[in-house]
């Protein structure tokens, strides 16, 4: 007890709450799974105006040839000529002397490069609203916030496209697989019988199957002309097409448990149709959890999908995602000389973690027994 | 006994009809792909400049079979591959598919038995000490280390490695193999060397797993000690390690056994990018090979059968076990 104090809330709310009132109470009191729902509040944010907070184009468009394989520029205070009240970083420029062996290095000098912020760039669009000006820039020449690739594309603004179509994906996939789930799910429970043990048979052999040699083997013979949305449309489908086991599995269950319930027999008795009963009887007697297995199964659509773009059979550059940024990092190259090619890493790793608490502390409120510990 | 062998029958049958069904599956999905394995042939033969007409692509496909209903074909790949071990041929090398990745099969499974056994040496123990000192500081990293488990996967763990590694080694640890004996006959030496590679990707691909595991046992554990049994034991005067061993380890094996075969599926879907990631090219980058650059669904169709055999194969064993060592199972299935 003690959820609803007596002196903030009184006792009769407590009774007359909804359901997602009740679990929202429940979830506010974890911090941990309030601090990653805030966290992960903000790299959600963060993938849908990629465009606007990224100052560059996250394509070949944006590359900036002076500055390929370039380090990250961090922005700083201070300097050893003082402080200042704006953020600056220290211009770069391109040298070749004696000391260098007389190869060309790009280094960085003295002068300072003051931070703007919403300055005007070319206009671009965002979620279809075209735009004009981006969240910061510099005075003149460029920023770097990551550094650069090989191409000189900035890291930064390419992280930050990376986040919204890592997250697109799995919100296609896992919608996909939801609506195989409650379907398949849904007619396994509700019928029960031979329906039931066949199609268990075949969430079982879902199960049972390695998903990602199976992806493999489909996303390979993807024909190399796919446009990238096309190859995004379709990596989505398969996700989605190869995740709804478990998920079927727990909705089959919980319609099982439910369908000789006196209210399914009253709706029977009004000559409802097993359609209408299922959707608007039995699923959201069990709402909450569905929505809580689809938190948890969302970090595993975006890790398959970096897996797979990784080894070059997901998505493709131009479209950026996690895997599409690590592909070339194996390089012997890259390793020793171009660590800021991993910055991506330790976000997305912080993105799944904030997915696991959000899905555990979601688990815990949605459990109505809970609150007896 | 009888009942016994009544329950080993059913799960019997019950491995085998899956198995029948995943290779449907997979038949059909491979079937789906556009393109097949005669034209991939001709289109490969035609790189080599031979003009090749539609006729040969006809007679291609007689002489491969493809004419046949698609059902026959399915009863005749299922049929070859129980009773001869004969998986097809490979639609581009024209080599049997058996012959092609056979030791390298080999070294694919034994990297991933390898992988799960560490799993479950590491996972239990530290399981069970872990729910014994529970909310102590080790109890907690414990459950930081199994929540990286979940969102570090084992190839961006294999990429850190490797960024260690050259940093500080200058050696990328990737490769099964040393120099010389990378095309070496089999030998104890080659074996030797190998092992001397493998502990790197055993230990990668078996870290999400055990990460897991670990936090699974935990739980599993955490829940039987509140029992009344366990209470019980103790006021018996029964303590330490023998009545942890004795009761609540016992309740908590089967849950344990039973994900066995779960892992194994986990352990499997990382292989391939673990492999390409430590450039594996004697094991798992050979499945990466022919899954996705040959365009070969001959090949493919057949690892993932392999894989998916030998996943349901473990389920089966450890259905068996469970019901040998507790009893509770046998009585709800016989």
């Amino acid at each position: 007890m003690g959820l609803f104090s007596a002196k903030t809330v009184k006792k009769e709310d407590y009774y007359t709450a909804s359901q997602m009132q009740l679990v929202w109470a429940r979830f506010k009191k974890k911090r941990s799974a309030m601090v990653a729902a805030g966290f992960l509040v903000f790299f959600i944010l963060c993938g849908v105006f990629a465009a606007f907070i990224g100052p560059y184009e996250p394509t070949a468009a944006g590359r900036n040839a002076d500055y390929t394989n370039g380090a990250p520029q961090v922005p700083q205070f201070c300097d050893d000529n003082g402080c200042s009240l704006v953020p600056f970083i220290h211009k770069v420029e391109r040298y070749r002397g004696m000391d260098t062996n007389f190869r060309w290095v790009t280094r960085q000098t003295d002068e300072r490069n003051y931070m703007t912020f919403l300055p005007k760039v070319e206009p671009y669009r965002m979620l279809g609203i075209p735009m004009e000006h981006r969240l910061f820039g510099v005075e003149e020449g460029f920023i770097h916030l990551f550094g650069t690739d090989a191409a000189g594309k900035d890291i930064f603004s390419r992280t930050l496209h990376a986040i919204g179509i890592s997250l697109a994906v799995g919100t296609i996939g896992v919608l996909i697989s939801f609506v195989l789930a409650l379907i398949i799910g849904g007619v396994a429970g509700y019928f029960g019988g031979w329906v039931d043990t066949v199609l268990q048979a075949l969430m079982d052999t879902v199960k049972t199957t390695p998903t990602i040699p199976l992806f493999m083997a489909l996303a390979a013979f993807i024909p190399d002309e796919w446009s990238a949305e096309m190859r995004f449309a379709f990596i989505s489908m398969i996700l989605g097409f190869l995740g709804w086991g478990t998920l079927a599995r727990r909705i089959r269950t919980h319609v099982l448990a439910e369908r000789t319930a006196d209210y399914v027999l009253a709706a029977k008795l009004s000559s409802a149709g097993p359609a209408h009963i299922i959707g608007r009887h039995l699923l959201p007697s069990f709402t909450s959890y569905i929505i809580v297995d689809l938190v948890i199964s969302f970090p595993y659509m975006v890790l398959a999908e970096t897996s797979l773009s990784f080894i070059g059979l997901g998505l493709k550059d131009p479209v950026n995602s996690l895997g599409v940024l690590l592909q070339n990092v194996t390089k012997v190259d890259v390793l020793l000389n171009y660590h800021w090619y991993f910055i991506p890493v330790p976000i997305f790793v912080a993105i799944v973690l904030a997915f696991v608490f959000v899905g555990d502390g979601l688990r815990d409120a949605a459990d109505p027994y809970s609150e007896r510990h | 006994m009888a009942a016994f062998l009544k329950f080993v029958g059913i799960r019997l049958s019950a491995a085998v009809v899956t198995m029948l069904l995943v290779s449907l599956i997979v038949f059909t999905l491979m079937e789906l792909v556009p393109g097949n394995c005669a034209e991939r042939y001709i289109a490969y033969k035609t790189t080599q400049g031979q003009m090749i007409t539609e006729a040969d692509v006809l007679a291609e496909e007689i002489r491969m079979g493809l004419d046949r209903p698609y059902l026959e074909r399915w009863a005749k790949w299922v049929t070859n591959a129980i009773l001869h071990f004969d998986l097809g041929e490979s639609c581009l090398w024209r080599v049997d598919v058996t012959q092609l990745i056979g030791d390298k099969v080999a070294i694919s499974l034994g990297l991933s038995f390898a992988a799960l056994i560490l799993t479950y040496i590491i996972a239990v123990p530290v399981g069970i000490l872990s729910a014994s000192l529970r909310d102590s500081w080790f109890d907690s990293s414990l459950r930081v280390v199994s929540y990286l488990g979940l969102a570090l996967p084992n190839f961006l763990l294999a990429l850190g490695v490797m960024l260690v590694a050259t940093i500080y080694f200058g050696d990328t640890m990737t490769g099964l193999f040393s120099e010389q004996y990378r095309d070496a006959p089999w030998s104890l030496a080659k074996f030797g060397d190998m092992m001397s590679r493998a502990w790197l990707p055993i230990v990668i691909l078996g870290w999400s797993a055990t990460a897991i595991q670990l936090q699974t046992i935990r739980a599993l554990m955490s829940d039987e000690q509140g029992k009344l049994y366990v209470t019980a034991a103790r006021a018996r005067g029964i303590s330490g390690s023998a009545l942890l061993l004795r009761y609540p380890a016992r309740h908590a094996l089967g849950p344990v056994i039973n994900s066995i075969g779960f892992d194994l599926n986990r352990i499997f879907n990382d292989l391939p990018i673990v492999a390409a990631v430590l450039a594996l090219t004697d094991a798992g980058a050979l499945l990466l090979d022919a899954l996705a650059r040959s365009n070969d669904q001959q090949l493919a169709g057949a690892i993932i059968l392999i894989m998916t055999a030998t996943i349901v194969s473990l389920n089966f064993i450890t259905d068996i076990i469970l019901a040998i060592i507790d009893p509770r199972v046998r009585r709800g299935f016989f």
